[in-house]
C-alpha cells in the first residue's frame, strides 16, 4: 500500500543562501525565458485567439487533416485531432468572420458541432481587461498579506513567492508554445488565491505561535504539503481528463494550476522559508 | 450529543436539506418541468445554443441644443444630409443627442450636417446612447422570447472599448440567431393605386407604431394569416386614405407576391406590406372590408387580417416583427464575439464534465485517506467536502444561474480549497498532545480558523476582479468560486470542527 507522509527535511543542513538559491535561479530562468520571448516575438507568451481575434470550429468529418486544411480559404492556422474521436477535429483560424467559415464548412460537407469567434478589437480589449484583472488581484493579495502580518519581511516573502508562482507557469507556457487564453487568465487568478494559502500557513505557524522554529516549520509543512498536493492532484485530474474530452477551458485552468502549485511547493518551502528564517534569527524586528 | 453544542452541524444539515429541495423539488418553470432530473439550468456550453456579444452600429453627437418641437424636422434634415433612411436618425431633446445608425455615415458628415442646421455639437463619437441600447435590449428580448422555445437572455456588458449587447439563445444555432437579429423588422404598409395619369403609385398608409395589437400567426383555411388591430387615433385617417386611393370598393390584387419583391414592382390595386423592404404581403381588399371603409364603420372597430399566402414562416416573421418592434440600431456582427454549440455536443460536455468532477472528488478523497488512514477523520472530511459542493449546487439551482464549463472548473476549484481547509482544521486539532477539555479545542479551532479565514480572503480578493470585469464567461467561474469559499468558511468547515470535537471528546 502506498504510504503518504510528508518527509521531514533537515533544514539546518542548508544555509539561507543555499535554500533561496534554487527558487531564485528558477525564477531568473523563467524571467529570462519570458523576456527573450518578448524580445523575439513581441509578447512574453504567445497569444491565443481569445486575445488576437480569430475563430475556432469543432467539426466532424472523415476527411484527413490535410484535406480539411485545403477545404478552407483562408487556410486554418491549425487542424487538431480530438483525442477521443478519430473523426473529430478542432480548426483554428486567424479570421474572425465565423459565419463565412461555417458556410465553407457546410459546403465542404463537414458537420459543424460548435464554433466560436472573437474579433480582433474584442481580443485586444480582453487582453487589457485580463492584465488589469491579474494586476488588481495581485495588488489586493499583496495588501492583504501586509494587513495580515504587519511586518515587512514575511509579507514580502509571500508576495515574492506568489510572483514566482505566476511567472514559472507563464514561462512553461511560453517554452511549450501553449497559447494564452481566457482559461489561462482564470487559472492565474485562481493560482494567486491558492498558492498564497500555504505561505500564510507557514508564516502563521512560525510567527504567530510559540514553539521552536524547526518544529513549527515541520508542522506547517505537514499540513501545507498535504494541502498543496491534494489541490494539485485535483487539478491534474481535471487537466488530463479535460484534455482527453477536449474541454479546453478546464484543461487550460488545470494546466496552469498544476505547474503553479508545483512551483509553489518549491517557493514556499525554500524561498519563503529561507526569508523567514533569516528574519527570525538575524533580521531586525521592528 | 446536544443540539446547542452542535449547532454548526445542525446548520450544515439544514443547508444540505435546503439544497436538496432547491435541486430536486418540482418548481414551476424549473428544468424538472422539461424532464430534467434537477432544477439546474444549463448554459449554452452544456446545452447547446448560441451566445453573441456585439456593439451597436451608430455614431452619436452630444450636446446638441435641440428643442422638443424641432426634433422631427432636424431628424429629417439630418437624414437627407447624410443620406440615410429617416428611421436611422434619432434626435432626442431630452438627452441633447443626435444619433445616426448606419455604417455609411461618418462622424464628419454628422457634424457638418448639424452645423449646417445651426447646431454646435459638443462632441461626435462612435457608438449609441444608453437609451438606445436599453431599447435594443428590450426589443431583442422580445424577439428572442417570441421565437425561442426556452428563455434566452439579453443584457448589456461594459468593455473598455465601449458597451456591448450580449445575447444568449439556448435553442438557436448561429445562423438562426443572426438572421433573427439581422432583421431589423421594419414594417411598412403601402396602398398601391392609380394616380390621375393612370400610372400606379405607392403611398405609405401605415407604419409600425400605428398598430395597437397583433394576433398570433395562424393557418386559416390554408392561408397563413396575422390578425391585427390598429390604433383608434389613426383609424379615421387610414379609412379616409383608403377610400381616397380607391379601396372603398373590393379590389383583387392581381400581382403574384412571389414575383414582386419590391413595392415599386406592384402595378395593381393592392395593399402591400413590406418587412425590411421586402414584400411579404400583397393583397386586395375584400368586399366587407371595403364596405366598412366606405361607410366609415371600419374606424369603429379597426381590425383586419394580413395574409402571407401559404407561407407560414413569413407570417411568423411578420408577426414577430410587428410585435417585437424594430431594432433601433443594427448590431455590428463584424465586431461580434459569437459562440455556438450543437445540443449534442452540449450533452456530451455535460456528461464529460460530470465525470471530471467525480474523478476530481475521488482523487481528493483518496489523497485525504492516504494521509490520515483513519476513516473516522477522513470520512467526515470527504462527506463535508461533498456537502459543500452539494450546497453550492443548491445555490446555483436556486438562483437559476445557467451553468457553463467554466463553472464546473469553479466547482472543482471549490473541492480543492475545501479539502485544503479541512486538512488545516484536522491537523490543527489532532496534532500535538491530546485535547482534554472543550476550551483547548475551542482555542485550537480558532487558530485553525484564522488561517482558513485568511486563505479564503485571498481567494476572494484574487477572484473578485473577474466578477466585475467582462472577460468571456469567466465571471461565472469567479462567482462560483467565491460563493463556494463563503459557503465553506461560514457553514461546512465550522461543522467539520464540531464533528472532530465529538470524535475526540468521546475518547
Amino acid at each position: 500500500m502506498i504510504e503518504f507522509e510528508v518527509p521531514e527535511i533537515d533544514y539546518t543542513r542548508y544555509s539561507n543562501r543555499q535554500l533561496a538559491a534554487v527558487p531564485l535561479a528558477v525564477l531568473t530562468v523563467a524571467l529570462v525565458v519570458l523576456a527573450s520571448a518578448w524580445a523575439i516575438t513581441g509578447s512574453p507568451v504567445a497569444l491565443g485567439i481569445d486575445f488576437t481575434g480569430g475563430s475556432q470550429m469543432t467539426v466532424q468529418s472523415d476527411m484527413s487533416p490535410a484535406e480539411l486544411q485545403a477545404a478552407f480559404s483562408p487556410d486554418p492556422v491549425s487542424v487538431q485531432g480530438v483525442q477521443r474521436y478519430t473523426d473529430r477535429y478542432v480548426l483554428t483560424f486567424s479570421e474572425s468572420n465565423i459565419g463565412n467559415l461555417r458556410e465553407q464548412a457546410e459546403s465542404a460537407g463537414l458537420s459543424v458541432l460548435g464554433s466560436g469567434s472573437t474579433p480582433a478589437s474584442f481580443g485586444a480589449d480582453s487582453m487589457r481587461i485580463g492584465m488589469i484583472g491579474v494586476g488588481i488581484a495581485f495588488l489586493g493579495m499583496s495588501i492583504l498579506a501586509f494587513a495580515l502580518f504587519r511586518t515587512f519581511v514575511p509579507s514580502v516573502a509571500i508576495i515574492v513567492s506568489a510572483f514566482s508562482d505566476l511567472m514559472i507557469p507563464l514561462a512553461v507556457l511560453s517554452l511549450l508554445g501553449v497559447k494564452l487564453s481566457l482559461g489561462t487568465i482564470a487559472g492565474l487568478l485562481m493560482l494567486i488565491g491558492y498558492s498564497v494559502d500555504s505561505d500564510i500557513l507557514l508564516n502563521n505557524h512560525i510567527l504567530r505561535r510559540r514553539g521552536e522554529f524547526y518544529e513549527s516549520t515541520y508542522q506547517a509543512m505537514e499540513t501545507g504539503v498535504t494541502m498543496t498536493l491534494t489541490s494539485l492532484v485535483a487539478m491534474a485530474v481535471m487537466a488530463i481528463l479535460a484534455t482527453f474530452f477536449n474541454i479546453q477551458v478546464m484543461a487550460q485552468i488545470g494546466f496552469v494550476l498544476v505547474i503553479g502549485l508545483a512551483a509553489d511547493l518549491m517557493n514556499t518551502y525554500m524561498l519563503n522559508l529561507s526569508l523567514l528564517r533569516w528574519y527570525k534569527f538575524r533580521g531586525v524586528k521592528r | 450529543m446536544n443540539i446547542r453544542d452542535n449547532w454548526r452541524i445542525v446548520l450544515l444539515a439544514v443547508f444540505v436539506v435546503g439544497s436538496g429541495v432547491a435541486l430536486f423539488a418540482p418548481v414551476a418553470g424549473g428544468a424538472t418541468d422539461d424532464g430534467g432530473l434537477t432544477n439546474l439550468q444549463y448554459g449554452i456550453q452544456l446545452d447547446g445554443g448560441t451566445s453573441l456579444q456585439a456593439p451597436a452600429v451608430g455614431i452619436t453627437a452630444e450636446g446638441v441644443n435641440v428643442s422638443v418641437d424641432d426634433e422631427t424636422a432636424l431628424a429629417q434634415n439630418v437624414s437627407a444630409a447624410v443620406s440615410v433612411d429617416p428611421i436611422d436618425v434619432r434626435v432626442s431633446a431630452r438627452s441633447q443627442t443626435v444619433e445616426v445608425f448606419s455604417r455609411n455615415a461618418t462622424q464628419d458628415q454628422l457634424r457638418d450636417a448639424l452645423i449646417a442646421e445651426g447646431y454646435q455639437p459638443d462632441s461626435v463619437r462612435d457608438g449609441v446612447t444608453q437609451q438606445t441600447r436599453e431599447d435594443m435590449v428590450q426589443v431583442i428580448q422580445d424577439k428572442v422570447q417570441e421565437s425561442a422555445l426556452s428563455g434566452g437572455s439579453v443584457s448589456t456588458i461594459n468593455g473598455i472599448e465601449g458597451t456591448f449587447i450580449s445575447i444568449t439563445a439556448p435553442d438557436r444555432d448561429q445562423e438562426e440567431l443572426q438572421s433573427l437579429l439581422d432583421e431589423r423588422g421594419v414594417v411598412r404598409i403601402y396602398a398601391v393605386h392609380q394616380n390621375d395619369n393612370g400610372s400606379f403609385v405607392q403611398d405609405q398608409v401605415l407604419r409600425q407604431d400605428d398598430f395597437k395589437s397583433i394576433g398570433f400567426a395562424r393557418k386559416d383555411q390554408g392561408e397563413a394569416v396575422v390578425p391585427v388591430t390598429i390604433r383608434n387615433s389613426v383609424a379615421e385617417r387610414f379609412q379616409q386614405e383608403m377610400v381616397e386611393y380607391g379601396f372603398g370598393q373590393a379590389r383583387r390584387c392581381g400581382v403574384n407576391r412571389d414575383s414582386a419583391s419590391n413595392v415599386s414592382d406592384v402595378d395593381d390595386y393592392c395593399l402591400v406590406t413590406t418587412l425590411n423592404g421586402e414584400v411579404v404581403f400583397s393583397g386586395g381588399v375584400q368586399q366587407n372590408l371595403a364596405t366598412s371603409f366606405a361607410n366609415g364603420e371600419f374606424a369603429n372597430g379597426p381590425n383586419f387580417r394580413m395574409t402571407t399566402g401559404q407561407n407560414m414562416t413569413q407570417a411568423k416573421d411578420l408577426e414577430i416583427s410587428l410585435r417585437a418592434g424594430r431594432l433601433p440600431a443594427p448590431l455590428d456582427f463584424d465586431n461580434a464575439r459569437v459562440q455556438s454549440l450543437e445540443p449534442s455536443m452540449g450533452q456530451e460536455f455535460r456528461m464529460d464534465s460530470l465525470i471530471i468532477g467525480i474523478m476530481a472528488v475521488l482523487s481528493v478523497s483518496g489523497m485525504i485517506y492516504l494521509r490520515y488512514r483513519d476513516p473516522r477523520v477522513a470520512l467526515p472530511m470527504i462527506v463535508t467536502a461533498l456537502s459543500e459542493v452539494f450546497i453550492l449546487l443548491g445555490f446555483v439551482a436556486l438562483v437559476q444561474y445557467p451553468l457553463n464549463l467554466s463553472h464546473i472548473a469553479g466547482f472543482i476549484a471549490v473541492v480543492g480549497t475545501g479539502a485544503d481547509d479541512l486538512i488545516i482544521i484536522a491537523d490543527e486539532i489532532l496534532q500535538r498532545e491530546d485535547i482534554t477539555t472543550d476550551r483547548v479545542f475551542q482555542n485550537r479551532f480558532r487558530k485553525a480558523f484564522w488561517v482558513i479565514g485568511a486563505a479564503a480572503a485571498t481567494t476572494i480578493i484574487a477572484m473578485s476582479p473577474l466578477t466585475v470585469l467582462s472577460l468571456g464567461d469567466l465571471s461565472g467561474f469567479a462567482i462560483v468560486t467565491i460563493v463556494g469559499v463563503l459557503i465553506g468558511v461560514l457553514i461546512t468547515r465550522p461543522a467539520y470542527g464540531d464533528v472532530l470535537r465529538n470524535l475526540i471528546l468521546e475518547e
